[in-house]
């Protein structure tokens, strides 16, 4: 909408425009509009993301049986003795340390840590670069967890020894 | 004022309700959940006094534990782990207990030697009628916490547990 | 027109498919919005949101195992008894018996695994990309109870094959609850039911696992997602005059 002669706006005259836009009191801010409609696009691809993660299964459950152990039997302890794998890292722990700091206070305080870290980390910034301090504990958090349960899982083997689990295998699905 | 006073009467009263109504199911769950004493949980007859040895533990399926003794005094033991549940088996060639979980280890009359364990292994109340040991398996009382031992039984042979387990 | 279409218009059609004629972002949005299905979701995201990099889709991967496990754990209730005397029997004849009863239960137990991992990746990487930030933070605390929920689920099921696998792994996990403090012995005997695993131990753990704990978690995740479409609109507030 080009504009070339003096115009009134809330009574005061104009005196410069800007060839090929509106006076400063009509002109709108350039808007990107950064959105999309949810149907369709988010919701093909998560049909196409659904889809892929079914065909996973399926072929996981084609390839491999699930675990059937003998019947259980309660005055015949197997050994190794292991918990379920995502309790391994716990499992681990609990070979170390007293039972109250590895299977109460460890588990209490990663729930209570996970609940409340949004009220604690109050620093806005979302770039990882701008909140060092929080994705370095998280990450150091992270790896012991993931370091603990590889090692309860696949690195141990009767008598809750150290094996290589190139040499024998015990972890249980 | 009369109905200000009554208004505020009735929220409370419907407060108050609603509050020992959630109470009264709370404490309803819990009491459903809270189990009993289990149907298996009681007197079991095992053995006359004769057969528990010194030297050894008596595996008694039927009461979940062993029997042994010191002098007169017989040991009923509860075969469950303090640490965390496992069965502890006895091991010949050491004469001691072994459990294959984290490694536990506990003498015979189930003090503690070493391990992730708390304490010693749990005991059972014992009597005898008309000359056999009745073990009330009902009646369990915590082992002895990590201390001196009673007896003077060093391990007698090589362990059952593997050389590198209860690190 | 095309079948569908005249399927649509009809009077039975109009009175299930209520929206009108579609021509601009508005008519899709009522469209979006009238639909039972499709109001979990919001009607616009933000462009990122569509990019893998963005989330890996991991929340959505989550939601169809979930929906994988129910499935599939409902074909595996019909051929099911809760019994010491029977659990085991039960999954021998499932495996040997019954027409797909062996991939059936693997697909349980696979997605069950995949969700563990897929809830605990989801997790992390919402932390990474800061998303648990205001307003967010009461879906982030949501998001720890599923979490919470999905272990406590999965823990519950396995149990139920009842072979030594289960049998002990109950035994060793029910255990640490026995060292809370005070309450610790009776929190581990409401537990288990008793002082050791035995049958009240199976049917606790059975209804635990296919009636209050999936329950629960329909809610929170209905409860998650309605805070998720919620939270997208208010981080852009601006885009509803554009429609």
């Amino acid at each position: 909408m080009a504009d070339e002669s003096p115009r009134i706006i809330g009574e005061r005259r104009v005196l410069g425009v800007v060839p090929g836009r509106p006076p400063v009191g009509e002109r709108k801010d350039p808007q990107v509009d950064d959105s999309v409609m949810v149907w369709p696009h988010l919701l093909v691809r998560h049909a196409v993301v659904a889809v892929a993660m079914l065909l996973v299964v399926l072929i996981l459950s084609i390839l491999f049986d699930a675990p059937l152990r003998e019947i259980a039997n309660p005055t015949e302890t197997p050994n190794p003795e292991k918990a379920p794998w995502y309790f391994a890292g716990l499992q681990e722990l609990l070979a170390r340390f007293h039972p109250v700091v590895a299977g109460v206070l460890v588990p209490a305080g990663i729930v209570i840590g996970l609940v409340t870290l949004p009220y604690i980390d109050r620093n806005p910034a979302m770039a990882a670069n701008r909140r060092k301090v929080a994705v370095a504990t998280f990450t150091i958090f992270l790896v012991a967890w993931i370091a603990l349960t590889v090692v309860g899982f696949a690195f141990r083997g009767p008598n809750w020894s150290w094996v290589w689990p190139w040499q024998e295998w015990h972890g249980e699905l | 004022m009369e109905s200000y006073g009554r208004r505020r009467f009735l929220s409370r009263v419907w407060r108050w309700t609603a509050g020992v109504v959630a109470a009264a199911g709370a404490w309803t769950t819990w009491d459903v959940l809270r189990p009993g004493r289990s149907a298996s949980a009681g007197p079991v007859r095992t053995v006359s006094p004769e057969q528990v040895t010194q030297t050894g533990v008596l595996e008694i399926s039927e009461m979940s534990g062993y029997l042994t003794r010191v002098d007169d005094e017989i040991v009923a033991l509860w075969w469950r782990c303090p640490h965390l549940g496992c069965k502890v088996p006895w091991c010949e060639s050491s004469s001691q207990f072994e459990c294959p979980c984290h490694g536990s280890v506990f003498n015979r009359v189930g003090e503690y030697r070493r391990g992730p364990s708390p304490r010693g292994m749990d005991h059972y109340s014992t009597t005898t009628e008309n000359g056999v040991i009745v073990v009330d398996t009902a009646a369990v009382s915590d082992g002895d916490p990590p201390g001196e031992e009673s007896i003077d039984e060093p391990p007698t042979g090589p362990e059952c547990l593997g050389s590198e387990a209860g690190s | 027109m095309s079948l569908s279409g005249r399927v649509r218009q009809s009077v039975v059609g109009r009175s299930i498919w209520r929206s009108g004629d579609v021509a601009t972002d508005r008519d899709r949005a009522t469209k979006h919005w009238s639909s039972f299905l499709l109001h979990l979701y919001p009607v616009k995201v933000r462009r990122e949101e569509l990019a893998f990099r963005y989330s890996w889709f991991l929340g959505v991967i989550s939601l169809v195992l979930f929906a994988s496990l129910f499935v599939s754990g409902m074909y595996l209730m019909f051929f099911y008894v809760p019994s010491p005397a029977t659990a085991y029997g039960d999954i021998e004849y499932l495996q040997t018996e019954v027409a797909f009863g062996q991939f059936i239960r693997n697909v349980h137990r696979w997605s069950a695994h995949l969700m563990v991992l897929a809830v605990a990746a989801h997790m992390t990487r919402v932390f990474y990309r800061g998303a648990y930030k205001p307003p967010k933070e009461f879906n982030w605390v949501i998001g720890v109870f599923l979490l919470v929920l999905t272990l406590l689920m999965s823990f519950t099921g396995y149990l139920l094959p009842w072979d030594q696998l289960a049998y002990w792994a109950i035994t060793v996990g029910s255990s640490m609850a026995a060292f809370a403090p005070w309450i610790g012995d009776q929190a581990q005997q409401a537990l288990i039911a008793g002082d050791q695993v035995g049958s009240a131990t199976l049917i606790r753990f059975y209804v635990l696992h296919v009636a209050v704990l999936p329950g629960l978690m329909v809610f929170l995740v209905m409860f998650h997602l309605w805070r998720w479409r919620k939270d997208s609109m208010l981080s852009q507030p601006e885009e509803s005059e554009h429609g």
